[in-house]
């Protein structure tokens, strides 16, 4: 597993660029991973559906339903694939931390 | 790891991985050896298998009929050639003729580039049996990529969404890993959309006791198919009906008739029917997923290891039984847009389920157009046994896989005006056209049964 030096700190991440622990992110990893997903800036847009995810993944341990995630933070599905160009589940779950989600997905 | 040796493969999963599902892999100096030992032990198990080794003619029917030589064009992906790869280790080495003749007779000897290739090509099959109903003979080819993909499970080959999602299936219960406060918080959003959109009271009740209807829905709705729950909860809402949701078992889906039929198959048998046992219900209802109902309806019977008491329908048995006599009021008017059906290969080819889909999605809709051909001789959507790797090289090869799906759809003239529906009633198929219709321009949005079901019913 490769470590990459985000802020002066050691990260782990898997092999599809995902963080191995959930716990160790910071703001600095969203943005490290931003330059990757294709985000030229990260807005306050952006730190919502972040740190909303980070909340609920805090909660469930899983990321939320796309549906709820679009209506808890008012963004539209379409908006959050403006905001995420790889999508809900590979770009704004790897930003926020969360693992890769698996299954039929 | 989209390439290696030239070969386009699935990312492995780790050592670590694979013991999470109760394999330690076999090291490279030792993997031919043990893969004989295994194949030679299949051989004289599957007499399906041995039918397919020994009597294939190479007629090449099966070339034409297969979506993912039509999409790639890859010699290796013409069915009878991807059997070749075991066919050919299979004769060098359980064969007279193999043993003293060698290459002369198309033997070859078991090597560690063999096994990649075979990892390569196993994973590049959809296991949709079209191949299989266009075999003169009657082989199924599907039944070859089995064996291919069971040996290297045992070696320690197993792609690493395969392999994560037999642990999540073991740890939570469900593909997803969605654990049981997850699927709670989950089920109340949806009663609260639901209110909001129909206005009707629908609750999902989960880990009821005494219920008649075990629903076992996809976990995978729980993430991305909102209407494939709703669907299913107004459904049966309206029908009165006493049922519940097991959180031990929120999974239609059985990855373990895709790389393992051993134990990771049979643990989730195991679950139902624990879960059954346990909240005493009466009938066992099976949400959309195509290869998960195989796997329940054409598995279990011989799987389970006790009496099975509980007949074992799938949801739409149910649906098309109400809507054919008349105890569904629907609103055609409410799906007002040129619908064409997908049939899920695992319905049509594996469990006869083809009617019924036909007879619910007319009542649904107002505009149905078939699309050619269709039932059991349609075209698999190219995400068959869950190859949904994302990676750039294996994303690529999903959209070839797809292009004979994205010609049928085309050809309907659904999606002429931008707004058409592509009903595809099964988890697999869902993840797989959701991003696919958009990269092959189909104008149209993707649709489970159920979800349309649900918006058309008119409540009193």
């Amino acid at each position: 597993m490769p470590f990459v030096n985000i802020g002066g700190k050691e990260v782990e991440l898997d092999e599809d660029g995902f963080m191995v622990d959930p716990e160790a992110w910071t703001e600095d990893c969203a943005k490290y991973f931003s330059e990757g997903e294709g985000i030229p800036e990260m807005t306050e847009d952006h730190w919502k559906v972040i740190f909303y995810l980070r909340d609920y993944y805090k909660q469930f341990q899983i990321a939320p339903m796309i549906r709820k995630l679009c209506k808890e933070t008012g963004c539209s599905l379409k908006y959050i694939y403006e905001l995420f160009p790889t999508g809900p589940a590979k770009g704004s779950c790897k930003l926020a931390g969360l693992p890769k989600p698996t299954g039929c997905v | 790891m989209p390439e290696v040796n030239g070969l386009k493969m699935p990312a492995k999963a780790s050592e670590k991985e694979m013991k999470n599902i109760h394999i330690d892999p076999v090291p490279d100096d030792q993997k031919v050896e043990v893969a004989l030992q295994h194949l030679d032990e299949m051989r004289k198990k599957f007499r399906s298998f041995v039918m397919a080794m020994e009597s294939c003619v190479k007629c090449g029917a099966c070339a034409e009929n297969c979506h993912t030589y039509l999409g790639t064009k890859d010699p290796n992906n013409i069915p009878t050639n991807r059997a070749e790869l075991i066919r050919k280790i299979y004769k060098r080495y359980f064969t007279l003729e193999g043993r003293w003749f060698g290459k002369l007779v198309g033997a070859e000897d078991l090597t560690l580039d063999v096994l990649e290739q075979w990892y390569s090509y196993f994973y590049q099959c959809n296991e949709c049996r079209r191949c299989a109903m266009s075999c003169p003979f009657g082989i199924d080819t599907c039944e070859v990529t089995f064996v291919g993909r069971q040996i290297l499970h045992w070696l320690g080959m197993v792609p690493k969404l395969h392999a994560n999602v037999g642990a999540a299936m073991e740890k939570a219960g469900n593909h997803t890993g969605l654990p049981k406060p997850s699927l709670i918080d989950t089920l109340e959003f949806l009663s609260e959309e639901i209110q909001e959109e129909f206005g009707v009271e629908v609750n999902f009740p989960v880990d009821k006791p005494d219920s008649d209807i075990l629903y076992i829905p996809s976990s995978a709705d729980f993430l991305l198919n909102p209407y494939t729950l709703m669907g299913a909860g107004m459904f049966f809402t309206y029908i009165g009906a006493n049922w519940t949701i097991p959180s031990t078992v929120a999974e239609a889906g059985n990855f373990g008739l895709l790389f393992d039929q051993r134990f990771t198959q049979r643990h989730n048998v195991t679950r139902l029917l624990d879960a059954s046992q346990k909240l005493g219900i009466k009938k066992i209802v099976w949400g959309e997923c195509g290869h998960g109902w195989r796997a329940a309806k054409m598995y279990i019977p011989t799987l389970a290891d006790r009496p099975v008491k509980w007949p074992i329908v799938h949801l739409h048995d149910e649906t098309s039984y109400y809507v054919n006599t008349n105890q569904l009021k629907l609103d055609p008017g409410k799906n007002n847009h040129p619908t064409t059906l997908h049939d899920p290969c695992n319905y049509g080819r594996a469990c006869g389920m083809t009617k019924q889909l036909r007879d619910v999605l007319s009542a649904c809709v107002t505009d149905f157009r078939e699309m050619t051909p269709n039932q059991e001789k349609n075209f698999c959507c190219g995400g068959g046994s869950a190859i949904l790797f994302d990676d750039p090289e294996m994303y690529d090869l999903r959209i070839k896989f797809s292009a004979k799906k994205a010609e049928q759809v085309r050809a309907t003239g659904v999606g002429a005006n931008g707004d058409g529906y592509l009903c595809a009633p099964c988890s697999i198929c869902k993840a797989q056209l959701y991003p696919m219709v958009e990269e092959h321009k189909l104008g149209v949005e993707v649709k489970g049964l159920i979800d349309l079901l649900g918006k058309a019913l008119v409540w009193k």
